[in-house]
């Protein structure tokens, strides 16, 4: 399976107050058509910025280093034009917050045809012909006259809805979607990640899903990469990377969530600690000061991501 | 062992009977008339024992936060009735509604928006003892704030700082310092991890149910995250559209959910585990949540419920005691 997307050793920094921030170290991934990989981490661990930085949408950060294969393509070869011909046609993107990345003075019909007009040069009528039945297709009701209603008027899930009809309006071949549930409630959740999964399936587009929630990756994820202190340190499918996670990180957090089907102990097995800080990270692994299998090493030299066959990877001293 | 001492022989800390809370909708600039009302709450009853922990789930707009604002006497009933302590605190004013409020306190959602940045963080926890009579210059002042920020796992030293110089987790302990800072028998955590990483959640929750053991503390804790909820309760009420539509003790709620949003809900909880996902039946879920300004008649889920009949959207369940303790609204759930 030739990956659609190639991600390979990108370092992006950021110049703040504090020095030279290095938010994504030596990232490489990969997603195929039709797949969905998870990218997991907590705030501040780089798997936005990785998100961003496909879509060339990280000033005033910088890539420093690495490639971003798009169907052959280096993104980061291409300049502004070029990039904007491809966001929102061939590469799609859908944020957390549905209610700020919408235009609150513009009619949700003029925003979902919008994509339509630019990339395909269809007549204003036709592209907004085709946003009524981009709506119907995300199942909101009353398509045909929402159109002419403004965001406000949406829920929160609707919202969240019409992000995916513009996503889709131009069926591209990547969607990316940072932590798109987080802002709604569990059973708007479910409903809007089945959409999203079966409309990607349907036009094998690939999927990079961005979120913390552990729970949403093991729904809807076929792979899963673990971003800590902005590399990621371990990844593989996500039916093996579940059943036995081989880094400390990995393992940590899996223990450490509450599960609806699990024993309901009395003590949650937590990380001691603090996520660290990106502008005072420590020399060696991230991950050392919290990590209960630390030793020497782990404090001097950072671990490589190293391939353990499976499909699967991990950076960890333990596994060297 | 400790659920069921707590619910037969500890004494009743709260109880809340057929609590409504309803905000007047009006319309015009100059002249305002009443339109309607959000009913934000609309009969609500639920007993709360000392030292237990009373989960309160259900999805934003449900009411769970106004409950939670009523029962701290934040704000006033439109009707029902509030006991604290055998005390009826429905209309308590003055200085006996102060007195009140040392006993109960709220732990909030945002430990970034609820902290003075502006304030040490020892002057921060400090500050409810002050509101209450305590002297700064006092020994047993000073004293009492090093053994609040002991409490919570924060250093001395700690209290020297500001909030920006903290994380998250570690800000939301010095909210808990405060809320604990005037030794309150009831505390209201309302999502009191929800804005934390997933690796700081655990911890909190750890030194939520650590202080409660050595404290005698009795929770109404708030919160959307099912999966944590089950992990910090004694017993579970779930709210839809202002209604309490089910309560039962943890085990039988999470094992045997009666009412069909109950059940609803938890299949919509995915499970962080493929293996057990994939071998889930995927929940259909339908519709949205109505607005509470006009909620349906009869049952308000009727109009996604898959059992709804005629009688559902005429007639307003009422909660009908059923085995293992548990209380539902559903005309559906009978014995």
């Amino acid at each position: 399976m030739t990956a659609l997307l190639d991600v390979s050793d990108l370092t992006v920094t950021f110049r703040t107050d504090r020095g030279l921030v290095r938010a994504v170290d030596s990232v490489s991934l990969s997603v195929a058509a039709g797949e969905t990989l998870a990218l997991v981490g907590e705030s501040g661990s780089g798997k936005s910025v990785t998100a961003l930085s496909i879509l060339g949408l990280i000033a005033p950060g910088r890539i420093e280093q690495g490639r971003i294969a798009f169907a052959g393509d280096d993104l980061t070869g291409f300049d502004e034009a070029a990039l904007r011909a491809i966001r929102g046609d061939r590469i799609a993107m859908i944020f957390q917050e549905p209610m700020s990345s919408l235009n609150p003075v513009l009619t949700i019909g003029k925003q979902v045809a919008e994509p339509i007009w630019l990339h395909r040069r269809m007549a204003w009528r036709e592209a907004y012909a085709q946003a009524a039945e981009l709506l119907r297709k995300v199942a909101i009701p009353d398509a045909g006259t929402r159109l002419n209603d403004y965001p406000h008027q949406f829920s929160g899930g609707m919202r969240q809805r019409v992000m995916i009809a513009m996503a889709l309006a131009c069926r591209p071949q990547l969607i990316i979607a940072d932590e798109p549930t987080t802002a709604l409630d569990v059973t708007v959740q479910a409903q809007i990640l089945a959409l999203l999964k079966g409309l990607t399936r349907e036009t094998n587009a690939a999927l990079l899903l961005i979120t913390h929630d552990l729970g949403v990756v093991a729904r809807y994820a076929d792979r899963v990469a673990v971003m800590y202190g902005g590399r990621i340190v371990e990844s593989g499918p996500a039916a093996a990377l579940y059943r036995k996670p081989k880094h400390p990180y990995t393992e940590g957090l899996m223990h450490s969530v509450p599960r609806l089907d699990g024993l309901a102990s009395k003590r949650l097995p937590a990380i001691p600690g603090q996520p660290p800080d990106l502008a005072k990270l420590p020399t060696g692994c991230a991950f050392a000061p919290r990590c209960p299998h630390v030793h020497d090493a782990c404090r001097a030299s950072v671990p490589q991501l190293r391939a353990l066959g499976d499909l699967r990877a991990v950076a960890c001293h333990r596994h060297g | 062992m400790a659920e069921l001492a707590a619910s037969k022989v500890a004494p009743e800390l709260l109880r809340v009977e057929d609590l409504c809370v309803h905000y007047p909708v009006t319309e015009g600039v100059v002249r305002q008339r009443e339109v309607g009302a959000v009913k934000a709450v609309d009969g609500v009853s639920f007993h709360l024992r000392r030292g237990e922990t009373l989960g309160l789930v259900g999805e934003s707009g449900c009411g769970k936060s106004t409950t939670a604002l009523a029962v701290l006497r934040m704000l006033t009933p439109t009707s029902g009735r509030i006991f604290f302590d055998g005390e009826d605190i429905t209309a308590l004013a003055g200085e006996p509604l102060r007195r009140l409020r040392r006993r109960m306190q709220m732990i909030y959602q945002d430990p970034f928006g609820s902290l003075n940045p502006r304030m040490r963080v020892r002057d921060l926890v400090g500050e409810p003892l002050i509101v209450h009579g305590a002297n700064r210059r006092s020994p047993g002042y000073r004293g009492r704030v090093n053994e609040l920020l002991d409490l919570v796992g924060l250093l001395p030293d700690m209290g020297e700082r500001y909030p920006h110089e903290f994380s998250g987790g570690q800000r939301q302990r010095i909210g808990i310092a405060r809320a604990l800072a005037l030794e309150p028998e009831l505390v209201i955590c309302d999502e009191p991890v929800s804005a934390l990483d997933v690796s700081i959640q655990a911890q909190v929750i750890n030194l939520l149910m650590d202080l409660q053991q050595e404290l005698g503390l009795t929770y109404l804790f708030i919160a959307h995250d099912l999966s944590v909820v089950r992990h910090i309760s004694d017993r579970v009420g779930v709210m839809y559209l202002g209604r309490l539509v089910e309560t039962a003790p943890k085990a039988a709620l999470f094992a045997t959910p009666r009412h069909p949003y109950t059940q609803i809900l938890l299949g919509a909880v995915p499970v962080p585990d493929p293996a057990v996902e994939a071998s889930r039946e995927q929940p259909v879920i339908l519709g949205e949540v109505p607005s509470p300004r006009n909620p349906p008649p009869g049952c308000a889920f009727h109009p996604r419920c898959p059992k709804a009949e005629d009688r559902c959207r005429e007639q307003r369940p009422q909660a009908q005691r059923m085995d293992q303790g548990a209380r539902v609204a559903c005309h559906f759930a009978g014995p």
